[in-house]
């Protein structure tokens, strides 16, 4: 596992996990309180599904495992969420979470990074999420442009 | 719920509060270290200002997996939990800030219907947040597979 690195280190082709995560339903609670999605299927069962939009703080949780020094010298913009599911997650499911550097390019000037996540169950290998996150790697000249 | 192309269905706007920014902001190191405890996240671009200047933005800009969440909260409102089931599926794109006290309205226009078997259906739609000025500010689309009727 890499240490001291920035996101802005990663490279294409770069494989990030498999990393084993059983999401708790104080995550989940957690997050959807946050988010206000008050849901009775988030909020009130025992074992709450996971929301498909929780997949984002996979990305987060790879980044704090390989790039432990943070974003760089500018802040990173996330761009784009793009994100199939294929059955419900369960919280205390036991998951295999993988990123994949999988495209970094230039568009107006402006540096991007895809990065694509698979969720599955650590038992059956059964793909349950795959998700798409863009981010922009140089925010501050992006910033010139939406202020 | 008889549903037809072109069919706008929206929620009722939510001002994007300083507050609001910073829930996403503690949710993340509190979800990330799960001790039942409060984690405070930042400094970032959704919580502080001193930090988003410095970053060249006229002041806080809400994260954008915010809006995001409450596209997906419209869906479960309109077509309720089955939209996790499979195959389902959401974009967004964040092509404009969203700064502090915004009203935030989310809208999901269905784009098609089709009939599957076993007495289902699967829509697509078009997803969007725009401002009370009608300015789109998180665009994309989404895909559920729902029971029919």
């Amino acid at each position: 596992m890499a240490t001291g690195r920035y996101t802005s280190d990663l490279e294409q082709g770069e494989i990030l996990g498999p990393v084993e995560v059983v999401i708790s339903p104080f995550m989940v609670r957690e997050y959807c309180h946050a988010t206000e999605l008050h849901q009775p299927c988030f909020q009130d069962d025992p074992q709450p599904i996971v929301p498909p939009s929780m997949v984002h703080l996979e990305k987060l949780r790879l980044y704090t495992l390989y790039c432990p020094e943070g974003c760089g010298p500018n802040a990173r913009v996330h761009y784009c969420f793009d994100a199939r599911w294929h059955a419900p997650v369960r919280a205390g499911q036991t998951l295999l979470v993988q990123g994949l550097v999988s495209r970094r390019y230039l568009k107006r000037e402006r540096e991007y990074m895809d990065m694509d996540i698979t969720l599955r169950t650590k038992a059956e290998g059964r793909l349950l999420v795959e998700y798409r996150d863009t981010i922009c790697l140089s925010y501050r000249e992006a910033a010139k442009d939406a202020a | 719920m008889d549903l037809l192309p072109g069919q706008e269905i929206r929620s009722a706007p939510r001002i994007m509060t300083r507050e609001r920014m910073r829930w996403y902001v503690d949710a993340l190191p509190t979800v990330e270290a799960n001790d039942g405890r409060i984690h405070r996240g930042g400094p970032t671009i959704h919580d502080d200002d001193d930090y988003a200047l410095g970053q060249g933005l006229p002041g806080i800009i809400a994260d954008g997996m915010v809006s995001t969440n409450w596209i997906l909260d419209l869906m479960l409102r309109a077509f309720g939990p089955a939209v996790l089931e499979d195959p389902g599926a959401l974009t967004t794109k964040f092509i404009a800030p969203v700064y502090e006290d915004v009203p935030v309205t989310t809208v999901l226009r269905v784009e098609a219907v089709a009939e599957l078997p076993e007495a289902r259906r699967r829509l697509t739609l078009k997803v969007w947040a725009e401002d009370d000025a009608g300015k789109v500010l998180t665009f994309g689309s989404a895909a559920v597979t729902l029971p029919r009727g």
